[in-house]
C-alpha cells in the first residue's frame, strides 16, 4: 500500500481528474481525502499499486493542468486504521444481510 | 452591452479562429445566431461527428488549433469519439457545446447531458462555464491548454442563458499559466550522457513519432540524422518527419512495419525515441521489444514515459529544444563509426518483398495513384487494410503529408476530416483513401463535400469485408469471418451520384497489367487532376491481408509474411 499526495489548485473538474487517473486503470481507492491547504488543495489517496503503477501515475497526474506537485509515501497509521475499520466495499448484492434475497423470493 | 454570443465570437477571433465546424440545435442557436457578420467562417457538416473530425483534418493539416460546435445532449455526445481521438493522437482542439439553460443544469432536463463529466478523461481541459462574465477566460484559457505543451482536446460547456445575456466586453482575456515545476534536465548533463551512451553503442536507431512533427523541429531532426547516420524509422504519425530517400531511413515500424524496421528495431542495442509513446501496435509484445536496448526518450509529455519499458535516460522538453541542444554537442563528439551495422539494417537482405498474393492489385493501384500525386498532396487514411497499405506505400516529404486516426484507430475519419484538410489548403491535392466499412460510417458528408465543392479525390478500396478485422479472423479465429461480410454493400458510385458527385468504379484486372494500360492511367490523370470532387471505387480482391504483419502479442522479430 502506498500514500500518494497530489496538490493542485482546486479548479473545476481537477479533483475529478486525478481520481480517474486511477479509476481507468482498474484501482480501488481505500481511502481519498481532500481539503485546502495552503493557497493549493491537497488530496490523500492510498492504493495498492507496483512499482510501473506508481510511475504511471505520477505522470499522468504531472499532466493534469493544475496538479502542483506529486509525493508518494509510505501510508500513516492514522490511514491505515481507518481502511481497517471501512473494511472494503463489496458490491452491494454480496453485502446483503439476507433481507433481499428473502424478498426477491 | 453584447450579447453572451456576440462575446463568445469576439474571444474565438481574438484567438486566431476563422473557420469552425458544426451542427446548429437548440441550446446553441444564440451562437448561430449571431454568425453572421462575426468574421467566422461556419462549416455545416452533416453530423457532429463530421464536425469534429472534419475541425481535427483543419488542425492536422496547419497545426492550428480546429474548433467544433455542436449542441447539448446528443449533438455533445457525437462529439466524444472526436475529442477522444484528438487526445490520442495530440490534436489541438476546442469543442464548444450548447449546454440547458443555468437553472435546469442537473434536472435531467431536454437534451441535457453532463458533457463536462463524460468528458474528463478524454481532455486535457474543459469548463462549464457558469456566467457571462466567465466566457472570455473560458475562450484564452481553453486556447491556451489546446496548444500548450503536447496540444489536445478542450471543451467549453456554455448554457444557453449565458449567451442570449447581456454584458459589458472590455476585449479578449489574456491567460498567463501558473508556473510549474519543471522536470527539464539540465541541457549540459543530458548531453553528456547521451553522448556517453552512443559511444558505447554499436547498433543505435532512431524511432521517429508525432512528436517530432508537433514540436516543428523536422528541419532540426534531419539535420542531426543526416550527421548520425544511423539507421531510422517512423511510427504512422512519425511518417514525413524524415525525408523517404535518405539512405538511413527504413519506413515505418511496427505491427504493419518494414522488415528492415522492425528487424533494426529487434536487434538495437541503443533506441533513441522522438516524440513518441511506444504504444503497443509500434512495440509488439512489450516483455520482447528491443530486448537489448537502452532506450533514450526525448519527450514533452512526461507522463509518455516508460508506459511498456523504462528508458536509461528521459529527455524531458520540447524538441524544438533539446533536439538542437543535442545536435550541438554531437559535431565535437568522438563516436563510432556505425557503416557496419548500417549495412546490416539497411542492406539489400532486409529490402522490402515485391507486392503479391491477392493485395498485390491494391497495392499497384495505390503506387500508381501515389506516383501521380503533385508534392503539395495530403493522403488522408481512414482506418483498416487500407490504411496501412497507403502507410506503408505513400512517401511524403512533407511532415503534414498524411493523415490518419492513428492512436484511436476511428474508422469514419477520413472522409470529414479531408474536409477541413481541403478547405484549409484549397490549392493542395487531397486524397482520400477509405474502406467500404469507414466509408459508411460518415458517407452523409458527401453533401458536405457538394455543397462546398471540395475537389477532394475519394477512394474507397472496396473488398466487401471489414478487412482488417476479416484478416485477423482469417490469421487467429480459424477463418470464422463473423459479422464481417459487407458483400451487399450499396452502389458507391449510384450513391455518389445521388449526391450529384462523379463518380467511377476500377476493377483490380486494370492492375494486371504493369505498367498499367494507357487507358487505366488516363483515368486516374482525370480523376486526380479533376477540379470537383470525385469518387473512385476500387474493387480488391476480398481476402488480401496487410503484411508484413507482426501478431497480437509477438516480438517484431515475428513477422508474418504473404506466402508465395
Amino acid at each position: 500500500m502506498h500514500a500518494f499526495h497530489i496538490e493542485y489548485h482546486n479548479t473545476q473538474g481537477t479533483l475529478m481528474r486525478i481520481l480517474t487517473a486511477v479509476s481507468r486503470r482498474g484501482l480501488e481507492v481505500p481511502y481519498v481525502h481532500s481539503a485546502a491547504s495552503g493557497r493549493v488543495h491537497r488530496a490523500d489517496l492510498l492504493l495498492e499499486v507496483n512499482a510501473k503503477q506508481i510511475g504511471q501515475l505520477c505522470r499522468d497526474w504531472h499532466a493534469i493542468v493544475d496538479v502542483t506537485d506529486v509525493r508518494v509515501s509510505t501510508p500513516t497509521p492514522e490511514m491505515l486504521e481507518l481502511i481497517a475499520f471501512a473494511g472494503p466495499h463489496p458490491p452491494s448484492s454480496a453485502a446483503s444481510d439476507g433481507r433481499s434475497s428473502a424478498a426477491m423470493a | 452591452m453584447l450579447k453572451g454570443a456576440e462575446i463568445f465570437l469576439k474571444c474565438l477571433r481574438a484567438e486566431g479562429v476563422e473557420l469552425v465546424f458544426g451542427y446548429p440545435g437548440g441550446a446553441i442557436m444564440p451562437l448561430y445566431d449571431a454568425l453572421e457578420g462575426s468574421g467566422i467562417r461556419h462549416i455545416l457538416t452533416r453530423h457532429e461527428q463530421g464536425a469534429v473530425f472534419a475541425a481535427e483534418g483543419h488542425a492536422r493539416a496547419t497545426g492550428q488549433v480546429g474548433v467544433a460546435i455542436a449542441t447539448s445532449g446528443p449533438g455533445a455526445t457525437n462529439l466524444v469519439t472526436g475529442i477522444a481521438d484528438a487526445k490520442m493522437d495530440s490534436v489541438p482542439l476546442v469543442c464548444i457545446t450548447g449546454q440547458v439553460r443555468s437553472a435546469l443544469i442537473g434536472t435531467d432536463a431536454f437534451q441535457e447531458t453532463d458533457v463536462f463529466g463524460l468528458t474528463l478523461s478524454l481532455t486535457k481541459w474543459s469548463r462549464l462555464v457558469k456566467s457571462i462574465e466567465e466566457i472570455p477566460s473560458a475562450i484564452a484559457e481553453g486556447f491556451h491548454w489546446a496548444r500548450e505543451g503536447r496540444p489536445g482536446p478542450v471543451v467549453i460547456d456554455i448554457p444557453t442563458d449565458f449567451l442570449k445575456a447581456k454584458a459589458e466586453f472590455s476585449g479578449a482575456a489574456k491567460f498567463t499559466p501558473k508556473p510549474r515545476p519543471s522536470d527539464a534536465k539540465a541541457e549540459a548533463k543530458f548531453a553528456d550522457e547521451l553522448i556517453a551512451l552512443l559511444s558505447k553503442a554499436q547498433r543505435p536507431v532512431a524511432l521517429i513519432g508525432a512528436g517530432a512533427k508537433l514540436s516543428g523541429a523536422i528541419d532540426e531532426l534531419r539535420r542531426l540524422l543526416d550527421d548520425l547516420n544511423i539507421p531510422a524509422f517512423a511510427t504512422v504519425h512519425g511518417l514525413g518527419a524524415v525525408d523517404p530517400d535518405a539512405p538511413y531511413y527504413l519506413g515505418m515500424v511496427g505491427m504493419h512495419g518494414t522488415r528492415a524496421a522492425n528487424m533494426a528495431l529487434h536487434e538495437t542495442d541503443l533506441l533513441l525515441v522522438f516524440g513518441a509513446r511506444l504504444d503497443d501496435r509500434v512495440t509488439g509484445d512489450p516483455t520482447r521489444f528491443a530486448p537489448n536496448a537502452r532506450i533514450v526518450h526525448f519527450e514533452i509529455d512526461p507522463a509518455q514515459l516508460d508506459r511498456v519499458r523504462q528508458c536509461e535516460l528521459p529527455i524531458i522538453g520540447d524538441l524544438a529544444q533539446t533536439i538542437p541542444a543535442f545536435h550541438k554537442r554531437v559535431g565535437a563528439a568522438k563516436l563510432p563509426n556505425w557503416a557496419e551495422w548500417r549495412a546490416i539494417a539497411c542492406g539489400e537482405d532486409r529490402a522490402e518483398l515485391d507486392p503479391r498474393g491477392l493485395a498485390q492489385s491494391t497495392i499497384r493501384f495505390l503506387d500508381e495513384l501515389f506516383g501521380r500525386l503533385p508534392g503539395n498532396s495530403v493522403v488522408i487514411a481512414d482506418v483498416g487494410q487500407h490504411q496501412m497499405w497507403a502507410a506503408q506505400r505513400y512517401r511524403s516529404a512533407s511532415p503534414r503529408g498524411f493523415i490518419t486516426s492513428g492512436g484511436l484507430g476511428s474508422m469514419g475519419f477520413a472522409l470529414p476530416a479531408a474536409v477541413g484538410v481541403q478547405l484549409s489548403k484549397p490549392d493542395a491535392t487531397v486524397l482520400c483513401v477509405s474502406g467500404d466499412g469507414g466509408f459508411q460510417m460518415n458517407i452523409q458528408e458527401l453533401a458536405t463535400v457538394r455543397r462546398l465543392n471540395l475537389p477532394i479525390k475519394m477512394v474507397i478500396v472496396d473488398n466487401k469485408y471489414l478487412g482488417m478485422v476479416r484478416q485477423w479472423q482469417q490469421l487467429f479465429y480459424q477463418r470464422n469471418y463473423a459479422e464481417t461480410d459487407l458483400s451487399d454493400n450499396p452502389d458507391f458510385v449510384e450513391i455518389a451520384k445521388a449526391y450529384r458527385i462523379s463518380a467511377e468504379r476500377l476493377n483490380e484486372d486494370a492492375m494486371e497489367e504493369f505498367p498499367v494500360s494507357q487507358e487505366t492511367g488516363d483515368k486516374l490523370e482525370r480523376f486526380l487532376r479533376s477540379t470537383e470532387p470525385e469518387l473512385l471505387v476500387f474493387d480488391c480482391a476480398p481476402e488480401a491481408n496487410v503484411y508484413p504483419m507482426v501478431p497480437a502479442g509477438a516480438a517484431l522479430s515475428e513477422m508474418l509474411f504473404e506466402e508465395e
